[in-house]
């Protein structure tokens, strides 16, 4: 989960031109100017990495970084259980 | 030359739509692929007469609605009319996309599918606006990117000088960045520290800050200024224009040109720019004249190679 998240916040941090350290689990996309197109970008560098495609969900449903990142990764699992 | 028509958006799909694109038709030389429900097309193309040659129909099944979340809609939505239209030129199997709905939604489209152009993290939206002796200048953002950081502001300014000079071909553009006054210093935080970022890139003919009354002053070439600011001085000045042009016409008589020339009814739509193809923006609003006018500003955007005409102008700015 560690190494998933780590990749996650790379990118999106790449993406809004912050510093890494900013995202946390707990930041909300709305405090570092992250609309729906960062967070969909994100969704498909993560996919590209992982060779994998997340479900279709609205992307308000997960206001936070961590609680993207969860609901992702469980899928990642899921997926490779299966 | 051919022209994908999303039929499916806007509030008079795709009765207007589909009457815009025969009237293009039979104006202009060209065909066009009308995306969407290929059933309710057929019944609609029963009241026309056309050259079954010149007009293809693309299926779509789906369409995302105004109250959607563009990039979300476009992920669940892999059938939407503006998804299987911009796939198609992406694909090379259309030149232009046209669309009357929503913008968001085609915006995200243009971005994950067309692709943005290096350096550019937002199309925005360029409009033309007449001025005195022919010479139009030009606003950019009006409406793609309600929320904009200094850094995409700076980013529409080069795109915005690269189409005055790859299309409207003036050597050394004038960009002005719109504001509440002209002294360096003036406006709110995204204001002072984009004229910062503007004032310091090399490359660009940054004259400062500019007011809305010089959209028509001949100051500068490209005004830059957010999405939300940009397409609230063009609604207002479209409501002004309408307000001006009735009460001429009930003294005179008559509507001077000028006022048709900036009649939102007309006007058919806007080219995104930063992305690798051509996708015109028109008003939800759009009726068959409007339609059959956003088409052929597809048609002009074709015509003058817009995106490699902003790829080079780009590519000049580069070290």
């Amino acid at each position: 989960m560690q190494e998933f998240f780590e990749q996650a916040r790379r990118i999106l941090a790449e993406q809004m031109e912050i510093e890494v350290e900013r995202i946390t689990m707990d930041t909300e996309f709305e405090e570092i100017d992250a609309d729906s197109i960062d967070i969909v970008e994100m969704i498909m560098a993560l996919e590209d990495i992982y060779e994998v495609e997340f479900p279709e969900e609205d992307t308000e449903d997960y206001p936070t970084m961590g609680s993207l990142v969860t609901a992702l990764y469980e899928y990642l699992q899921k997926v490779k259980n299966d | 030359m051919k022209i994908a028509l999303d039929v499916m958006g806007g509030d008079y799909a795709p009765v207007e739509l589909l009457a815009g694109a025969i009237k293009w038709l039979q104006e202009n030389e060209g065909q066009i692929v009308l995306v969407g429900d290929q059933e309710i097309i057929n019944e609609e193309l029963q009241n026309h007469s056309y050259n079954p040659n010149r007009l293809e129909i693309v299926h779509a099944s789906q369409v995302i609605g105004m109250d959607e979340s563009p990039a979300a809609a476009l992920r669940k939505k892999k059938d939407a009319s503006i998804v299987v239209a911009s796939r198609l030129v992406k694909d090379g199997m259309a030149d232009a996309v046209v669309s009357c709905g929503s913008t968001g939604a085609q915006m995200a489209a243009a971005i994950f599918i067309l692709g943005r152009m290096e350096g550019i993290e937002r199309p925005p939206i360029v409009a033309a606006i007449p001025g005195r002796g022919g010479k139009p200048t030009l606003l950019i953002d009006v409406g793609a990117n309600v929320d904009c950081r200094p850094i995409q502001l700076l980013q529409f300014a080069l795109l915005g000088q690269a189409y005055a000079r790859g299309v409207m071909n003036l050597d050394n553009p004038r960009v002005g960045l719109l504001n509440n006054g002209e002294e360096e210093g003036k406006g709110n935080n995204l204001s002072i520290q984009t004229y910062e970022l503007l004032s310091g890139q090399s490359g660009l003919n940054f004259i400062g800050n500019v007011e809305g009354r010089d959209l028509f002053s001949s100051r500068c070439d490209v005004i830059v200024c957010d999405g939300f600011t940009g397409n609230i001085l063009l609604k207002t000045l479209e409501g002004m224009v309408f307000f001006l042009a009735a009460g001429v016409k009930e003294e005179l008589g008559a509507i001077p040109a000028t006022f048709t020339r900036l009649d939102y009814t007309q006007i058919g739509g806007a080219p995104l720019l930063g992305v690798n193809g051509i996708s015109v923006v028109c008003h939800g609003s759009s009726k068959r004249e409007a339609v059959c006018n956003g088409l052929n500003i597809a048609a002009d955007s074709i015509n003058n190679n817009i995106v490699d005409k902003q790829l080079q102008e780009l590519s000049r700015l580069t070290p």
